[in-house]
């Protein structure tokens, strides 16, 4: 059983923190992506599972047997994974199949199974009629291909990625994002896999860890941290997001800066009552020109708010809006289907279902 | 994000030892490397300074005293500043102008001027001051002899062994030095900036000297300084041409302390001021090189475009040419034609031609002959030592793989900082007594060598390390390869040529060293170089310019096959 479990790991590079008590659970066969801006400590985190460096505190373990921690220090060859690196690193020289073949020919196994595997997995990632060639003949594309494909054949109980697609152009990054999924799906190998691309972790992950700062913010599916983020940092960093500041009163309600009351979710994490910040994302916000379709949605339960359109861009797919709430010191952005065009200067209403004002921890 | 390959083997940490199933089985070779290393460096400075400050008494001062009140020793000290400025300021003038013509201008045979300037750089400094005593003697020097044949005169035009013949001849062979610092900054320097002087209406030699020289100020300080260590350090060309006008530099007075009755403790008080004066320049020129507004210059670089030089451009090429016949041509030919003649200050007609100096000094010579195989013996033992040495410490500080590891560089790079006439004396005093008694053999040189070419090897490897990227060992390894199997497998195979270029480095710089040799030979361990200044005291002239020719000969073939070996490189990788 190959679940992997950080248990209040820490370390620091001279004296400053790069990743503090963190405690993450990856099941057996679960594929768990670490996303947050750089220097959150993502790239350490993984390279501490690799056994590359020793926590400083606390421990790693593999089902229940501790592979790191600041006495025991398991070297990575034992760990029985693999590891795909932002560089590649598909070794110069070594032709596709020598890359490929390393991993087993270091476990000693006959020829002809060695061969029959690499080929195997060069069919598998498409690289079959380029096994002859040096990584010096080989697009980015197919050097990251080499590099997954190595890293599959020597079947690793779990597998690594630090950003493994962030050195690719934009349309082969999106193809790749598909076929990483296609081979987890696939192989069902546990995967933890670094990223700062949040549309990556989201097409790729069946969990997401939000890392700032070298702390655990928040982990879930990719749904749970975009419809209900904990704090505005994981509101802010996953998606977009308008962040209103005000007080809760109780029962659900919020009284905003400015003074305007709003309905908030009901959230089992939320505070009842102090201080509060709320998420709401843009494309959860109507807006219309029609004041009686704005006051039966009011009345039937929607947050109401009145304001001028300040300024708008017309992506075509959208159209992007800023909202002034004057005199509340709130400026909304809206992102709506352009089916209509409201134009700058327009007083319109904006509307918001209290499900979608989520309770967010202002850090 | 922390850099890659940050960390330390955990296993090594203290009062952390883990069970032997995480020993991580490389250590030893590591801690082994390391200890070497720092015992290489340690124990001849540290003999210095104690034979300095201590006799049968005990702690004294004595020593500096008399060194510092004795007048010759003040004035060798006074000459040895005295040469080594003039040395750095005409190198200065030399190099930075020859880096600029190169770099910056339209001058024609652009690579072949490059190659001559490497071909000083490779002529030991000796060999040229050698040379040059054939060429620029007061009587029998060639080019007096012309000058007396061509204006019937008696007197001499040049006479080398002189004040400004030394300076002269000692900056023919320091200017290289400044020329590949200048020409990097200048290839560094982008025209967007020159351009934008020359926009506003500065005229070309304007913006040379308004823009581009500032510019290259720094680099041009840092050369200065180069020129100037150099010159401190420098004992063959002082000995040839500064003894016989009774001319003391501080390295010739410490090599007579040497002389019957040795005094060591003169000697290892001498060289303590030399050593600081060293470290202090050392020092200054870092924090010159490392400047903020340097930087400028660190950065892309956008187009080059080159300075028109129109109608100049024969003339400048001439001067060129005839400052390289200086310090290549002239010296070249004055070899050649003294080992192919019977009498080499005689015309080289068919008469007087001969190979018997060949002959004389390969074959039937035995001292000249034990000396070639004591030099290719050294010169092959202390290259595959040394590279060996200088992978490891390379690979234990470029993986940072203990605690501390950073502090090798330290001492790989110390004998940078050590004249080698202060090395010889340092380790002089080490291997002439117990334990290891090594004075007499060859393997004091080997020793000596070692130690002196530690840092050529040391920042060849370590730049090879360098540009191979840690993920490229790591990926090895998650796949299974311990670290000394990733070594293998991965790491060398991709250093391979870095490496055999440092081998080749620390060759070439054995079998052209004589400062450290002209100390710790002993009669049954003569080295090429000693031989040939042994030779001079007896006028054999043939037998030197041989020897010469088959030094610069081997030197000129390993630069070519190590160049050949690089750019191959290069083109394989794609890079």
């Amino acid at each position: 059983m190959a679940t992997v479990s950080l248990q209040r790991l820490s370390k620091k590079f001279a004296g400053a923190a790069a990743v503090e008590a963190l405690d993450l659970e990856i099941g057996n066969g679960e594929f768990v992506a670490l996303l947050g801006p750089s220097g959150c400590g993502k790239t350490t985190t993984l390279r501490l599972i690799a056994g590359f460096l020793q926590p400083d505190e606390g421990e790693i373990r593999i089902g229940d047997k501790v592979i790191s921690s600041p006495s025991v220090l398991l070297p990575p060859e034992r760990r029985s994974m693999s590891m795909i690196f932002q560089s590649y690193a598909v070794w110069p020289h070594m032709t596709v199949f020598q890359n490929v073949a390393y991993g087993l020919k270091i476990k000693k196994l006959p020829r002809q199974e060695i061969e029959r595997k690499v080929v195997q997995v060069l069919r598998l990632v498409h690289l079959e009629p380029l096994k002859e060639r040096y990584s010096a003949e080989l697009s980015g594309g197919q050097q990251q291909r080499v590099a997954l494909a190595r890293a599959l054949v020597v079947e690793p109980e779990i597998l690594l990625m630090d950003e493994p697609l962030s050195n690719l152009d934009a349309n082969l990054r999106e193809e790749m994002r598909f076929e990483i999924r296609r081979l987890h799906e696939e192989f069902a190998i546990t995967t933890v896999y670094v990223t700062h691309d949040q549309a990556e972790a989201m097409a790729t992950a069946d969990r997401i860890a939000v890392l700032n700062k070298g702390r655990l913010v928040q982990a879930g599916k990719p749904a749970d941290i975009f419809d209900r983020p904990l704090t505005r940092f994981v509101a802010e960093f996953v998606g977009k997001a308008n962040i209103l500041t005000g007080e809760l009163i109780g029962g659900g309600a919020l009284r905003l800066t400015g003074g305007q009351w709003i309905q908030v979710a009901g959230d089992a994490n939320a505070p009842a009552q102090g201080a509060a910040a709320v998420c709401l994302r843009p494309h959860h916000i109507r807006l219309t020109t029609d004041e009686a379709e704005a006051k039966k949605l009011a009345g039937a339960g929607y947050n109401l708010f009145s304001g001028v359109i300040q300024r708008l861009i017309y992506f075509g797919e959208t159209a992007d809006y800023a909202v002034d709430l004057a005199p509340h010191p709130f400026i909304l952005r809206v992102v709506s289907p352009p089916a209509q065009l409201y134009q700058k200067g327009q007083r319109v209403f904006a509307l918001a279902a209290p499900d979608h004002c989520v309770v967010v921890r202002d850090e | 994000m922390p850099t890659a390959g940050t960390e330390t083997i955990g296993s090594a940490r203290e009062g952390r030892w883990p069970g032997l199933k995480n020993w991580e089985p490389s250590l030893p070779v590591w801690l082994g490397a390391a200890a070497f290393l720092v015992c290489l460096m340690l124990l001849p400075l540290g003999s210095i300074f104690k034979a300095s400050l201590w006799d049968e008494k005990g702690l004294t001062l004595d020593k500096y005293a008399e060194v510092f009140s004795n007048a010759a020793f003040l004035a060798a000290i006074r000459n040895t500043v005295v040469i080594s400025f003039w040395v750095g300021m005409i190198s200065v003038v030399i190099g930075g102008l020859f880096a600029w013509l190169v770099t910056r201008t339209d001058l024609p045979w652009k690579k072949t001027i490059r190659a001559l300037v490497m071909a000083s750089f490779v002529t030991p400094p000796f060999l040229g001051a050698f040379a040059w005593t054939l060429l620029a003697g007061p009587n029998a020097g060639l080019l007096n002899k012309l000058y007396r044949s061509i204006t019937g005169r008696e007197d001499a035009l040049f006479n080398v062994f002189t004040m400004p013949g030394l300076i002269l001849v000692m900056a023919l062979y320091s200017y290289p030095y400044v020329f590949s610092m200048i020409a990097n900054v200048c290839e560094l320097i982008s025209s967007d900036l020159e351009d934008a002087a020359e926009i506003l209406g500065a005229r070309k030699l304007r913006t040379a000297w308004t823009i581009t020289l500032p510019l290259a100020l720094p680099a041009l300080v840092g050369g200065f300084i180069v020129a100037f260590l150099q010159s401190l350090s420098l004992f063959g060309t002082p000995a040839i041409l500064g003894l016989p006008a009774g001319i003391h530099t501080i390295t010739t007075q410490i090599w007579t302390f040497f002389q019957y009755p040795p005094r060591l403790d003169l000697a290892a008080a001498f060289s303590v001021p030399l050593l600081m004066a060293t470290m202090l320049l050392i020092a200054l020129q870092k924090k010159v090189l490392g400047r903020r507004g340097f930087s400028t210059v660190g950065g892309k670089g956008g187009q080059k475009r080159l300075v028109k030089l129109g109608w100049g451009r024969l003339p400048v090429l001439l001067a060129v040419l005839a400052i390289l016949s200086l310090s290549v041509f002239l010296p070249y030919w004055i070899l050649l034609k003294a080992a192919l003649s019977k009498a080499w200050a005689l015309p080289l007609d068919w008469d007087n031609f001969t190979l018997s100096n060949f002959s004389f000094a390969l074959f039937q010579f035995s001292d000249t002959q034990a000396a070639i195989l004591n030099t290719f013996k050294l010169g092959i033992l202390t290259a595959t030592a040394g590279t060996l040495v200088a992978t490891l410490i390379a690979y234990i500080t470029n993986r940072n793989l203990f605690p501390g590891a950073r502090f090798l560089t330290f001492f790989a790079l110390a004998p940078l900082v050590i004249p080698g006439v202060v090395l010889a004396v340092g380790l002089f005093i080490v291997y002439t007594q117990p334990p290891v008694v090594l004075y007499g053999t060859i393997w004091i040189l080997f020793v000596a060598y070692l130690t002196k070419e530690m840092p050529v090897g040391y920042a060849q490897a370590e730049s090879t390390f360098k540009s191979i990227h840690v993920e490229l060992e790591e990926a090895g390894r998650i796949i299974g390869a311990n670290r000394l199997m990733a070594l293998k497998d991965i790491t060398a195979p991709l250093a391979r040529s870095g490496l055999i270029a440092a081998w080749c480095f620390i060759f070439i710089g054995v079998i052209r060293e004589l400062s450290v040799s002209i100390l710790l030979f002993a009669p049954n361990s003569k080295v090429v170089s000693v031989v040939i200044f042994d030779l001079k005291e007896e006028g054999q002239i043939g037998a030197i310019s041989v020897m010469g020719i088959l030094l610069l000969a081997v030197s000129f073939i390993i630069i070519l096959g190590v160049r050949w070996l690089l750019d191959r490189d290069v083109v394989a990788t794609g890079e």
